[in-house]
């Protein structure tokens, strides 16, 4: 008897593409959350310059009975200047790779190109915050390094030095409910910090706290929120800085960012934030060969508040 | 030369033997040509009169080069180490490979000597860990801040700006255990930004040292993070007794080098600025800081001559950086990211001999150097 199988009379094409493109990993862009936003207009320069009034002597002296005013104060003011830098890139695709590809390579590539700008966008203002804000190393851990990992007491000094600077919270408090399990939250400065932290935190459940499933209620909690400790809610990202191996003791060194509003500005010019350029390839070249897919962005940041924005270092407590 | 391919041509002058030196560009080269024009003329021993370099065939920090060897003669040689490679300086936090800490001797500034040769120049920055001579001994106080090498004494040591001959400071010998220097490969992304604080000079003026190269300018609106044990806590914007709430800043009113600055506050009777912390107990030590926050400049810089790329908005001074930003205001928060490459001071070998350490592929002092780069389309293999 003859059977025929694929062995002998296999299909002649062996493979179909699967109906969906599978998921490119991606981390979770913090930064942009916690930004102010402003705009430049357009034909206005290459800086973007804000101003800060400062505050006035209280009159806390009575002026008695002689009729005689007090002297006058000069109002003085912070300016804060911002130089406007431009961010590209793209691909050049050659028309026999869209003319014979089975997928729509424009269309994924034109997506590619959207989240790495967008993800830029979120990296320089990471490291922009590395460079600029002033650092606070946790103390409050007990693995001898310097910094230590994660306490408790960490949270407490840094949002007391925030509170003590009359930075302004971001999120408003949430009341305890009768339900199992959960706590109230109080009014929170953001802190931006590493997915590698989690364990750490975990660690400190019973000791200050509290994760986003145990809040009252998640309505307000943002998508990518692990929870919070006393006065501060805890954004994690992948992308979050690390300087690996950087402390006293060889450990890395986590970066978490603590801030309250308007301590960080991202500012764009005339809404020129994302420009997707497609050029098709009758501009390249006496054959038009190639087409061009590209993006650019025009993007500045400035602390707007130093006074409320601070770098909480930490290692971890297990490496 | 097809559609899409980068071309670029330029020339310096070597300001120090054994410096390297950074070439920003719009692209990072995989073929790059040098011509030491001074060594032409000289054709004197240890010379390198030329060096070619390609990625694809050699790999980063190498260089065939032309050699000047005794006689004169000339002879091909090898660089195999600093010599040409690229650089993408766009994120922040990378750092080098870890190079043992030979010892350290107290000192002001401080010299760190390492167990081999560090390929380290004047102007790079680094940081230091594990100066541990004992469990409670040596000088883990400087751990945590990154340093800004001042001076290359010889192919083991280096120079940063620290005291370290304190009392609490111990000497650092017989390579201990974990004591490592790594370099901070892209220091200054973002100008200007925090600074660690070496030393303060209290007066009239107050003159400030930072550990790393400051890039203010005079105007620059800055405030002060100083850690109660440090000392000098009454700089500190806040808090203030006078407008509770309302943070205090001052002005930099002089630059007197990369790493030094002068500021208007009055800071005649305030607590001395103390760094001789003590050895133990530095786990969670607080380091003191000088932050920008703004400025009163209204003008960018003005040109001075030079080369037109990158734009002449920095150095502000000299050893500052440049970046390939265009005219900003003087003091403003710019991006320092850039790319292209770097020409090291390494030293050519010829076949079966050892490297002339008086040879360096950037060149001696008053070279004049040009180069070419390219980034071609089409590359085999």
């Amino acid at each position: 008897m003859s059977i025929t199988t694929t062995g002998n009379l296999g299909p002649m094409i062996l493979q179909s593409l699967a109906p969906a493109m599978l998921y490119v990993p991606t981390p979770t862009m913090n930064y942009i959350l916690i930004c102010d936003k402003v705009s430049m207009p357009a034909n206005g320069g290459t800086t973007c310059r804000f101003m800060r009034p400062r505050a006035l002597v209280p009159p806390t002296i009575q002026l008695g009975n002689s009729g005689i005013d007090p002297p006058a104060q000069v109002p003085q003011r912070d300016i804060i200047d911002a130089q406007m830098a431009f961010f590209g890139t793209g691909c050049i695709i050659n028309e026999q790779v869209i003319l014979q590809d089975q997928e729509g390579v424009l269309a994924w590539v034109s997506e590619r190109l959207a989240v790495a700008m967008r993800q830029a966008e979120d990296l320089i203002l990471r490291d922009y915050i590395i460079s600029a804000a002033s650092q606070i190393m946790a103390g409050g851990g007990s693995n001898g390094d310097n910094p230590t990992n994660l306490g408790v007491s960490d949270f407490s000094l840094v949002a007391a030095t925030l509170d003590t600077n009359n930075a302004y919270k971001f999120m408003s408090g949430i009341e305890g409910m009768d339900r199992f399990g959960t706590g109230p939250i109080r009014s929170a400065y953001f802190m931006l910090s590493s997915t590698e932290l989690q364990p750490d935190f975990d660690a400190l459940t019973g000791s200050g706290f509290l994760s986003q499933w145990n809040y009252p209620t998640n309505s307000s909690a943002l998508p990518s929120e692990y929870g919070s400790v006393y006065n501060i809610r805890i954004l994690n990202s992948s992308e979050a800085p690390i300087a690996r191996g950087a402390s006293e003791n060889d450990r890395d060194v986590y970066y978490n960012a603590i801030v309250g509003k308007q301590a960080l500005t991202h500012i764009n010019q005339d809404g020129y934030s994302m420009n997707l350029i497609y050029r098709d390839p009758y501009y390249s070249g006496m054959l038009a060969q190639n087409a061009t897919l590209a993006v650019k962005f025009a993007q500045a940041q400035a602390i707007t508040q130093d006074t409320a924005i601070r770098n909480l270092l930490c290692t971890r407590a297990g490496n | 030369m097809t559609e899409y391919s980068r071309s670029a041509k330029g020339s310096f002058t070597q300001s120090a033997t054994g410096n390297a030196v950074y070439i920003n560009l719009p692209f990072q080269p995989t073929l790059i040509k040098l011509t030491n024009i001074t060594a032409y003329t000289n054709f004197a021993a240890s010379d390198i009169p030329w060096a070619v370099w390609d990625v694809a065939s050699m790999g980063q920090g190498t260089a065939a080069v032309g050699y000047v060897g005794t006689g004169p003669v000339l002879q091909t040689a090898w660089v195999a180490t600093q010599g040409f490679s690229t650089f993408a300086a766009g994120l922040g936090l990378q750092l080098g490979a870890q190079l043992q800490i030979a010892s350290i001797a107290k000192a002001n500034p401080t010299v760190v000597t390492t167990a081999s040769a560090h390929g380290l120049s004047v102007g790079q920055v680094v940081i230091l860990e594990g100066l541990f001579q004992s469990s409670t001994t040596g000088m883990p106080q400087m751990s945590n801040m990154p340093f800004v090498i001042t001076a290359v004494g010889s192919p083991t040591t280096f120079t940063v700006l620290w005291n370290s001959n304190q009392s609490n400071y111990t000497a650092l010998s017989g390579s201990p255990a974990g004591a490592y220097v790594r370099q901070v490969l892209y220091p200054n992304l973002y100008l200007p930004g925090v600074n660690f604080i070496s030393a303060i000079s209290t007066g009239t003026t107050t003159s400030i040292t930072t550990t790393t190269n400051h890039n203010y300018v005079v105007g620059q609106e800055i405030a002060f993070r100083i850690p109660s044990v440090w000392g000098t806590t009454q700089l500190n914007s806040l808090p203030n007794n006078l407008i509770p709430g309302s943070p205090i800043y001052a002005y930099v009113t002089a630059v007197s080098s990369n790493t030094v600055f002068v500021c208007n506050f009055n800071s005649t009777g305030f607590t001395a600025f103390n760094s001789n912390q003590p050895a133990t107990g530095t786990s969670g030590l607080q380091y003191p800081q000088v932050v920008s926050v703004g400025d009163v400049n209204s003008g960018g810089f003005p040109y001075s001559g030079g080369s037109l790329y990158p734009s002449p908005q920095f150095p502000t001074f000299s050893g500052g950086v440049p970046t390939i930003n265009g005219p900003a205001i003087q003091g403003a928060f710019v991006n320092n990211t850039r790319q292209g490459f770097i020409i090291g001071a390494g030293n050519a070998a010829v076949a079966g001999g050892s490297a002339d350490t008086s040879s360096h592929l950037s060149g001696e002092t008053s070279d004049v150097i040009m180069w070419e780069a390219y980034l071609t389309d089409i590359a085999m293999p």
